[in-house]
């Protein structure tokens, strides 16, 4: 007889079965607009995968953007180069108003450095 | 309660940013921060600010998707949400690459479901056809 443990292994490469809240994404997915009204219990999980997904797309291209922009090696990644990853990528556009409207021209001003060289 | 509470203060003041709205809205700091750790060279580290950043996006992330989701069920006059009409809109919005495996993700759940719903009903026979033999022997015990 399987265990549960397997299970678990199977649906993904963590410890847990999932690696974030279903209950907070649910809670996310209904605020998102009035409309959502009944919500089946997969999707909360197939975003769980989603998130992980793009938080792992994000994070990669954040930091490959971060080395190839300084030439002295920093280890720390900052907002400003998740901030210049979503600029420079076309599928991250819905979030360029979330990253860029607190800062200051500055940032608007690398970002469109970024999207220059690249 | 805490919920109605909640709800009241996210109607009166909907860009309110801190306090209790702000658990609701993201998603645990230390679960973001955990994913792009995994995804970085050994010694790299995150700034506080960055991981902050990380939440705002995926919530972003997790709304837009499903908005998209969302529109379609309205436009087929459907009520539920399902994990199809979220891998439909990862498509549908640029996300192509995340389509396969959130398929076979959803396929490999589904797939784990159905084998757990049929162990139940296995227990169930088992449980039943043992409560059937022992009325069969005390029916023999005391019968004719």
């Amino acid at each position: 007889m399987r265990q549960a443990g397997a299970y678990s292994r199977i649906l993904s490469r963590k410890t847990g079965p999932h690696s974030l809240p279903l209950a907070r994404i649910k809670k996310i997915m209904k605020k998102s607009s009035d409309d959502v009204k009944m919500i089946s219990g997969e999707a909360p999980i197939v975003f769980s995968k989603a998130c992980e997904l793009f938080i792992e797309e994000l994070t990669k291209r954040a930091w490959i953007n971060m080395t190839n922009m300084h030439e002295k090696r920093r280890s720390t990644l900052h907002k400003e180069d998740v901030a210049s990853a979503v600029i420079a990528t076309d599928v991250f556009d819905f979030l360029v108003n979330l990253v860029t409207h607190d800062n200051n021209c500055e940032l608007k001003e690398d970002s469109h450095q970024v999207i220059m060289e690249t | 309660m805490v919920d109605n509470i909640n709800n009241i203060l996210g109607s009166i003041n909907s860009s309110e940013e801190g306090g209790i709205k702000e658990q609701d809205r993201l998603l645990p700091i230390a679960n973001v921060g955990r994913l792009m750790k995994q995804i970085l060279p050994q010694n790299a580290k995150i700034s506080k600010e960055g991981k902050e950043t990380m939440q705002e996006c995926v919530s972003e992330f997790i709304s837009f998707v499903t908005g998209e989701a969302s529109d379609k069920c309205h436009k087929e006059k459907r009520k539920t949400l399902n994990g199809d009409d979220i891998c439909w809109a990862m498509g549908s919005l640029g996300f192509d690459d995340y389509v396969v495996p959130l398929k076979r993700y959803l396929h490999r759940f589904r797939e784990l479901e159905a084998e757990k719903a049929n162990q139940k009903n296995v227990g169930k026979n088992i449980e039943e056809s043992q409560n059937n033999e022992h009325r069969n022997f005390q029916g023999s015990f005391y019968g004719p």
